[in-house]
């Protein structure tokens, strides 16, 4: 009796431990911020006055941008997803050939530097001489370019395929753990197998997309690099660069102003959870792991299996190949320079050894890959009791917690960084590693927490309530029982904080400081001197770090979950 | 001749008197290494040469933060409200110094080194000018020939360019709604004139970037012809087939300033470095390595043209004006 009392007490006791902890990190900048937007002069501290207000919603500019920014985050998100359920059905479900490339596609474009993969696209699909364009007007004696990648189609494509990863490793999880049965008893009444996929297979598996919907709108709501790299030059305007805009035009920044204006991101971003929350809330119609036994069957594709691999290939090919090609070869020639015999005769390693001998740049890759395993690790344990709490301890509190979890994720990055810089500023932390790292898991705590929170969905109770009856406390069922089932969560959203920390810009640009540079800033330098020959070389050493960290964390991953089955099997 | 060479005898004669009098500079030496560093925010880039080059002569760590235009008053101020400002030195364009001379952020300090430049560029005991951030027609030599690069700035508006011109956003970049203003008051003789050109650049349909960085990749790949941009890419770049166009009116540019601040942890260190900064030999490693157009007398930057090139500061444009032009330019392109 006192031990499952002892159990209660634990687990009523963590809501209110999470939520002091979540507020604390993410609710501090955020506030700062909102007394910025009602302070008069450029500080945090000033006389109330809603002047930045009345000023920012009264800007005649601002109904085109919203609509921008809607047709912007509502195309990337469909994009992100379609191509996510697209590939991670066909990954974990069927018998297509070289499964690896899965594997690569869902996780390189997240390890590029926004920026480099904008303008890599722009080099291939721009109006002037972008490769693409001139081999199809040769092609087809066009005119004119097919293509133009400064438009909002083309920011859709970019920032779609950008956050593919975040749309991936939220549904490849919940589809990896798919109760079969279900699928098998549809197909035994007769139903073939695209009308299982449609009447069964999506709508178990709606958490999980409506998350990644969620996710990748609030990311491209926030995106700064494409809209900037590709919508700028084709004078496109959305929410970040009209809030880069207000920053830019003028010496005194007023970052006041300008969170003003990123209330209603973030007012977008609060509603968009409050629905997704809606949405799923008979949450046990999605739980598809009891305690019977589960193992996701393979179906097999026939006469698809070569269509649709060439499919991937392409996509593959586009996403990866490409650009990844587009910054080795700018690593290499001098200066920018369409492909050429003259640009392959004048290429030399020159960026590369000024890379390797740049004691900054050296110092930047040590502390962006400190940054990555650190704050990755910490913020998935952090992140793993917070998804534990919002859907197994379902209490009004959680509902709580989950939203301010979203807080200073879902405020445009270029303002939040300066948000941390007020907060901090006021702490012995401030210019120090420490103020990164917290920045960094404050801000990017819903890339632990979708994936993690889409995996747990899908365990049921009794699992759980088994093992209590066994008389398994609740650290211990969660070592034995919930932690095994949740690997692939586990991996996911560690792969997505990892690889984002070692890229991250927005909170870095504005903390980092002599002795903890890190990558992105100095690439932010490169680019701002127009060098984009080191900036790739540097880019590369980026991607190349990155995928050394999500290579261990897959073969972990990969262990664990080996050893379970065999456990299992025993 | 022989002027000359009495001339330098007497140079020489007298350098011993330089010599102590500059003895104040041993012990401002010492005082430095002491402090062992000094912390410099700066929003010109890629300056490491000189911090290495000062870090060797006097043994005191040189260390650069880059702050950009953008992010420099909020850095700055908050910090230095929070009694955390860790730059010893500041240096950025002047209506930011100015700002932060407002808010008590900036100290007095003659430099010794500043005889060496014209008048004009003491600002006032807070302020010191050092050079110019300036702006010229950079063009693709390999792809537009030698007849077609403009001669003056009006040619930019011949249709021939329409599409091809790249250029920093005229509806926010600073420097470039500067350079367009400082266009109206120091080059155009006409009011009508100016506007003339303003609307014929924008009827080329110029592509917009954020901030000059972006400006030469375009240009040297082919992607756009011409843009406005900036001389010392010509350098930074090369071999990329760049060149200016030698058009016969003056270059603008917005002056390059620098202070020392009221509460500098390395305050010795600081005068140190501020002093080296002007020195010529700071002043050649800009030219040279960075490419910046400097006010040290005689210090060029090694690019064809340019010591015989009329390069003029553009008056300092406020806030508001910044952000009025930008709203006009908002309507005309």
């Amino acid at each position: 009796m006192s031990r499952s009392l002892s159990i209660y007490g634990t687990r009523r006791a963590l809501t209110p431990i999470l939520i002091v902890m979540v507020g604390f990190l993410t609710i501090c900048p955020v506030a700062m911020l909102l007394l910025g937007s009602f302070s008069e002069g450029l500080g945090a501290f000033g006389t109330f006055t809603l002047e930045k207000y009345i000023k920012s919603y009264t800007d005649p500019e601002l109904i085109d941008i919203i609509v921008n920014t809607l047709v912007f985050i509502v195309g990337s998100a469909l994009v992100a997803t379609s191509l996510a359920l697209f590939l991670a059905y066909l990954n974990t479900r069927s018998n297509i050939p070289f499964k690896f490339l899965f594997q690569i596609i869902s996780i390189v474009p997240m390890m590029i530097p926004h920026i480099l993969f904008a303008v890599s696209w722009a080099l291939l699909l721009n109006p002037s001489n972008g490769l693409i364009n001139l081999l199809l007007k040769q092609m087809f004696n066009l005119e004119h370019s097919p293509f133009n990648i400064y438009s909002l189609p083309g920011m859709i494509l970019v920032e779609g395929l950008l956050d593919l990863p975040v749309a991936y490793l939220i549904i490849a999880p919940a589809m990896a753990s798919f109760d079969i049965s279900l699928e098998e008893s549809s197909k035994v009444c007769g139903s073939s197998n695209l009308r299982t996929l449609r009447k069964i297979t999506l709508p178990i598996l709606r958490p999980a997309i409506l998350a990644s919907i969620t996710l990748v709108a609030i990311r491209s709501l926030e995106s700064f690099a494409v809209p900037s790299a590709l919508g700028m030059p084709g004078r496109v305007y959305l929410l970040s660069t009209h809030i880069y805009r207000i920053i830019a035009t003028g010496f005194s920044a007023d970052y006041g102003k300008a969170a003003a204006v990123g209330m209603s991101a973030l007012a977008a971003s609060i509603t968009l959870i409050v629905l997704y929350r809606h949405l799923t809330s008979e949450r046990e119609k999605y739980v598809t792991i009891s305690s019977r036994g589960y193992r996701p069957a393979l179906i097999d594709l026939h006469g698809w299996k070569v269509p649709l691999f060439i499919i991937v290939a392409l996509l593959c090919f586009t996403l990866i190949v490409l650009p990844v090609l587009v910054l080795l070869y700018t690593s290499f020639v001098p200066y920018s320079m369409v492909p050429s015999f003259k640009a392959f005769g004048m290429m030399s390693l020159k960026h590369w050894l000024s890379i390797l001998k740049d004691p900054v740049s050296l110092l930047s890759l040590k502390n962006s890959l400190f940054l990555g395993i650190v704050g990755a690790t910490l913020g998935v344990i952090l992140t793993f009791f917070v998804s534990y709490t919002i859907v197994k301890v379902r209490t009004p509190a959680s509902g709580i917690l989950e939203s301010l979890s979203f807080l200073s994720f879902s405020f445009p990055g270029i303002v939040i960084g300066v948000g941390f810089m007020w907060f901090f500023v006021r702490t012995p932390l401030y210019a120090t590693l420490g103020s990164l790292l917290i920045g960094y898991i404050a801000t990017y705590l819903p890339y632990g927490i979708r994936p993690l929170t889409s995996a747990f969905v899908q365990i049921h109770r009794d699992l759980e309530e088994s093992s209590r009856v066994c008389g398994g406390g609740m650290f211990y069922t969660l070592r034995r029982i919930v932690v095994p089932l949740l690997i692939p969560g586990i991996v996911s959203a560690w792969i997505l904080m990892a690889s984002m920390f070692v890229r991250e810009l927005s909170v870095s640009v504005v903390l980092s400081r002599p002795g903890n540079e890190v990558l992105a800033v100095q690439i932010l330098r490169f680019a701002e001197d127009g060098l984009w020959g080191k900036l790739s070389a540097l880019g590369i050493l980026m991607i190349l770090a990155s995928t050394t960290l999500v290579v261990l964390a897959s073969i972990v991953g990969t262990r664990l979950t080996k050893l379970r089955g065999e456990r299992e099997g025993v | 001749m022989k002027k000359l060479t009495m001339i330098l005898i007497s140079i020489l004669l007298i350098s011993p008197c330089f010599l102590s009098a500059a003895e104040p500079q041993e012990a401002l030496i010492s005082k430095a290494k002491a402090e062992g560093k000094v912390t410099y925010y700066a929003n010109i880039t890629a300056i490491e040469p000189v911090m290495e080059a000062f870090t060797k002569k006097y043994g005191v760590r040189g260390e650069y933060t880059r702050v950009s235009t953008d992010k420099f008053v909020a850095t700055v101020a908050t910090e230095h409200e929070a009694g955390k400002l860790m730059a010893d030195v500041l240096q950025a364009p002047i209506p930011i110094l100015d700002i932060l001379k407002a808010k008590g952020v900036l100290a007095s300090y003659k430099s010794p080194a500043a005889s060496d430049y014209p008048k004009w560029t003491s600002k006032d005991e807070k302020i010191q000018i050092f050079g110019i951030e300036y702006i010229a027609l950079i063009y693709n030599r390999e792809l537009v020939k030698p007849m077609d690069v403009p001669k003056k700035y009006e040619d930019l508006t011949d249709p021939k360019w329409r599409g091809k011109i790249v250029m920093a956003n005229p509806t926010t970049h600073a420097t470039t709604i500067s350079w367009l203003v400082g266009l109206k008051e120091l080059v155009f003789s006409t009011e009508d004139a100016w506007m003339k050109f303003v609307t014929g650049l924008a009827a080329n349909k110029p592509m917009f970037v954020s901030s000059f960085g972006p400006t030469p990749a375009p240009i040297e790949s082919g992607e756009k012809l011409i843009g406005i941009s900036m001389p010392k890419y010509i350098l930074t770049k090369a071999p990329a087939p760049l060149d200016w166009a030698r058009v016969e009116q003056p270059l603008l540019g917005t002056p390059r300033g620098m202070s020392i601040t009221t509460k500098a942890p390395h305050p010795n260190a600081a005068r140190l470095f501020f002093d080296y900064w002007l020195s010529k030999e700071s002043a050649k490693i800009l030219a040279e390595k960075v490419g910046e157009y400097v006010l040290s007398s005689g210090v060029f930057p090694p690019i064809n043209g340019i010591d015989k090139a009329r390069v003029q500061p553009i008056r300092e444009l406020s806030d508001d004006e910044i952000r009025h032009w930008a709203a006009e330019f908002k309507k005309i392109f």
